[in-house]
């Protein structure tokens, strides 16, 4: 019985090609050509669109230690002012607008996209979810109580650089300086060297590890010499910032830079 | 008075905070709330008490997981405040809401925050009241019915013991500057003495206010307690004095000769390596610089359900569940979570999770779910079980840098040794693992030496020269029954001198009870002020290890002599491949000390130390 069955639906199928097939047989020939290439041209759309669309994200990362200010920062670019303070950050910030200062410029600004990731050793992977899309980092360093933190922040920015979606993408990196405001902030040049030294001496450590350690495939800088940051692959500048006193305008020069208005 | 109050979100901005209560808080409090509470999952805590110079406080939080809103109080630890609670409720409901999230600021809710705290301080002063005329009523009945939650002793002494399991919670983190007057100190004392008297008591009864109820009569009973225990260790130490001068007589058990001899100990392996020729012990590559291949298997969520006991209940709850998860249910309540965090108890139990933890960590959880909006097409098990993975990655993934080579460089550039410290109770494999530990550092190039100070148990120092003389490092030993410290420091010196990068120190093991073995290893460690305190446990304790911990950090911060006392650093887990699945211990120890876990024993041959791997750990716990 089954076999019959089988046998009914498979003529059944035979007879519904075949009338397919004189169906589009019976089409005009211009027809069919002008649907394929409507069809085409648009799967070709889509893909430019999505190529364009990767090329220029607008994601800018606010990272760095705890307690380095990258939450004033955050509320310093979208809303001017940092408002009542704030606490350790136990979820990141993230907002598309645009930068406070150029709310007043004529034009049609693009707004940014800006993530600030908490600093806290133990939500640290929340930032690996936005590295994919980020168009810049922006690693956050305090100025002022730079020398107890130094290795812990050569640590994370050792990290950062060698992660394989930072190196393979050469995202753009900027070193800020924050809270600068203090009288007994270092300079960017000291706090740029110092950071310098440390990753050149944890360079050393992590490469004298066999390869299970590395979990990220990518040894910095150049060996025999010492490590420099303008041996990286991503761009890497230094500035200063303050940001309960609102002067960002270094900050706001590089996400210019790197998010196309 | 309250000293301030303050509504943030989670993003850590200040959404508003009292501006009539104008005082400057000492210290930062806030951001140590959530450093060493929020983040350490123990949201679901009454309180959490803040010592710094000058102050004390305590404060009280709540949340608002559907808007991120968090809202925290501060007060004097010393003020019993009654209204705080009632207070930060009422304040979550107005400001929830007039709240939006494009706005910054909220001056309109001084008004109401005004009008709030009246209401609540005269809810108060009436609740007082009536305490007052329950009070002798109740002072005639029984202890044990004072146990239970009533009216009266609950009101004055909620809040303290509050503040005492608090204080337990907040173990974990003792490097907040702990008052060592005497007064606080037995303070203290007592309350870790008592909670855990309450713990036992109450047996499944764990909610922080039920633990809150005691009355007046039990804290001077343990107070005169733990004056009597000062005495008697102080009785004992005059009285070990005469008894070390009177040498051991042999035990005659029959009418055999005399044994004449005892040690049978080779003379051969005695001198050394003249005559036995030892091979360096090479047996590969340490599993620590292997990488760790996971199979990763994809969970079915059905398999979920299978938990549950009781067949009819589940197709029930089920087919509600899955109705709720179509419409998306409005806001999650306690209620619904309990069924969903019982069965994750449960789970995590049965892979030999202690049970206060597992209580711990469900409370905190529950309490970062309530009153969050249910996606949909979302069931509440799978949103509970979300949650709970996101808690353990963030327990178990370590606070700070666990690169102990990057500190043994540091440590060489200074000049200096790199002293690490086995501490541990007996037979959970110090010495084993010890020399594990000496085998990788070998592997990359560190000149290690081994420090026998555990002085106490026969062979242990022949122990570790057996284990020195296949790996072919230095030891320095001096013997038994010398004072551990003292070899120690001698240890570090000669490290010193020869140029060894590490020095592995093996203590005796002890219980965590022994008061006079403690504060004998507290003192080596005051003396020597080792690099790394690593406390070794085993993965096979299960309960126990909450207390072990516990009570070996609050000993080494009791006992020790100097104000800023040294606490565990880091957790070696031995005996990894006896247990199958039942990884639990690790999450204990991590929970109750804040310290990460450095490195896992799994094997009793050199190359079987490992790292802990975080996510295996937490699928294996959630499976």
């Amino acid at each position: 019985m089954d076999e019959e069955k089988m046998e009914k639906l498979k003529i059944q199928l035979q007879q519904l090609l075949n009338e397919a097939h004189e169906f589009v047989q019976k089409i005009p020939p211009t027809q069919i050509n002008v649907a394929i290439a409507v069809v085409l041209s648009t799967i070709v759309l889509f893909l430019i669109i999505r190529l364009f669309k990767r090329k220029s994200s607008n994601t800018i990362v606010l990272t760095g230690l705890s307690g380095s200010g990258k939450t004033v920062l955050f509320y310093q670019l979208r809303d001017g002012s940092s408002h009542l303070g704030t606490v350790t950050s136990m979820e990141p910030n993230e907002g598309t607008f645009v930068l406070h200062s150029e709310l007043t410029k004529n034009g049609k600004v693009k707004p940014v996209h800006v993530v600030d990731v908490p600093g806290h050793s133990r939500l640290r992977p929340k930032l690996d979810e936005f590295l994919s899309q980020a168009a810049g980092i922006v690693f956050v360093v305090d100025a002022v109580e730079f020398l107890p933190n130094v290795r812990a922040a050569s640590e994370y920015l050792y990290d950062l650089l060698t992660k394989a979606s930072v190196v393979k993408k050469k995202i753009p990196l900027l070193l800020l300086c924050n809270k600068v405001d203090k009288v007994t902030a270092h300079t960017k040049d000291f706090i740029r060297k110092q950071l310098e030294k440390e990753i050149d001496k944890l360079r050393a450590s992590r490469t004298a590890l066999s390869s299970a350690d590395i979990s990220n495939e990518y040894t910095l800088g150049v060996p025999g010499e010492a490590f420099a940051f303008h041996q990286c692959s991503n761009k890497i500048t230094v500035a200063e910032a303050s940001g309960l006193t609102s002067d960002i305008s270094q900050l706001e020069q590089f996400i210019r830079e790197y998010v196309k208005a | 008075m309250l000293e301030q109050l303050l509504i943030f979100t989670r993003g850590g901005l200040i959404l508003w905070t009292c501006k009539e209560l104008g005082n400057a808080l000492r210290g930062s409090p806030i951001d140590t709330l959530i450093r060493s509470c929020l983040l350490e999952e123990r949201s679901g805590a009454a309180s959490y008490n803040y010592d710094a110079p000058g102050a004390s406080y305590t404060l009280k939080w709540t949340f608002h997981n559907e808007l991120s809103l968090v809202f925290v109080a501060v007060y004097q630890r010393i003020l019993h405040l009654l209204y705080v609670d009632d207070l930060l409720s009422m304040i979550k409901q107005e400001f929830s809401a007039i709240y939006d999230p494009k706005r910054t600021s909220y001056d309109d809710f001084d008004d109401i925050f005004q009008q709030l705290k009246k209401e609540a301080e005269a809810r108060a002063e009436e609740m007082k009241k009536s305490k007052q005329l329950g009070k002798p009523v109740n002072n005639n009945l029984g202890r044990k019915q004072g146990q239970v939650q009533n009216g009266s002793v609950d009101g004055g002494s909620k809040k303290k013991s509050g503040g005492e399991s608090g204080n337990d919670g907040g173990d974990g983190d003792k490097s907040r500057g702990r008052p060592l007057e005497n007064g606080n100190l037995r303070n203290n004392h007592v309350g870790k003495g008592e909670v855990p008297a309450m713990v036992n008591a109450n047996g499944k009864e764990n909610g922080a206010s039920k633990t809150g109820a005691f009355d007046v009569n039990k804290l001077q009973k343990l107070r005169s307690k733990a004056a009597k225990k000062t005495e008697t260790v102080v009785n004992k130490v005059p009285k070990g004095e005469p008894n070390k001068k009177i040498t051991k007589k042999n035990r005659v058990w029959d009418d055999s000769p005399k044994e004449s001899k005892l040690d049978f100990t080779d003379p051969v392996s005695e001198n050394g390596e003249q005559n036995i020729s030892v091979v360096a012990a090479d047996e590969g590559e340490s599993m620590m610089d292997k990488e760790e291949i996971i199979s990763s298997d994809s969970e079915s969520e059905e398999e979920e359900t299978g938990k549950d006991s009781n067949v009819d209940s589940k197709k029930k709850g089920w087919f509600s569940s899955m109705f709720q998860s179509i419409a998306g249910k409005a806001n999650l309540q306690k209620s619904d979570l309990e069924p969903a965090l019982k069965a994750l108890k449960d789970g995590l139990m049965t892979k030999n999770v202690a049970e206060e933890i597992a209580e711990k960590l469900c409370e905190s959880v529950a309490a970062s779910l309530e009153g969050k909006r249910l996606a949909s097409f979302t069931r509440i098990s799978s949103t509970v079980q979300a949650a709970m993975e996101e808690a353990l990655v963030r327990i178990l993934t370590p606070r700070r840098s666990i690169d102990i080579l990057r500190d043994v460089h540091a440590a060489k550039e200074q000049g200096k040794p790199y002293v690490v410290v086995f501490v541990g109770v007996n037979g959970v494999g110090k010495s084993t693992n010890l020399a594990k530990v000496a085998y990788w550092l070998l592997q990359h190039n560190v000149n290690v030496m081994m420090a026998a100070c555990d002085t106490f148990r026969s062979g242990a120092v022949e122990q570790l020269r057996t284990h020195a003389r296949r790996l072919q490092i230095p030891i320095f030993e001096k013997g038994y029954e010398k004072d551990p410290a003292i070899v120690a420091k001698e240890a570090i010196q000669e490290a010193s001198r020869n140029g060894s990068d590490v020095v592995l120190v093996d203590t005796a093991g002890r219980m965590q009870d022994n008061e006079p073995l403690m504060r004998a290893l507290s003192k080596l460690i005051y003396v020597n002020s080792p690099d790394l305190v690593l406390f070794v446990g085993e993965a096979l304790v299960g309960n126990d290890a909450v207390d072990q911990l516990s009570k070996f950090n609050q000993k080494l911060g009791d006992l020790s002599p100097s104000p800023d006392p040294r606490l565990i650093d880091g957790i070696l887990l031995t005996k990894f491949d006896t247990i199958d699945d039942k990884v639990g211990a690790a999450l204990s120890m991590v929970y109750i000390s804040g310290a990460p876990v450095m490195f896992v024993g799994c094997g009793q041959s050199y190359t079987d130390l490992k790292k802990l791997n975080v996510k295996s750990i937490v699928k294996t716990l959630l499976k």
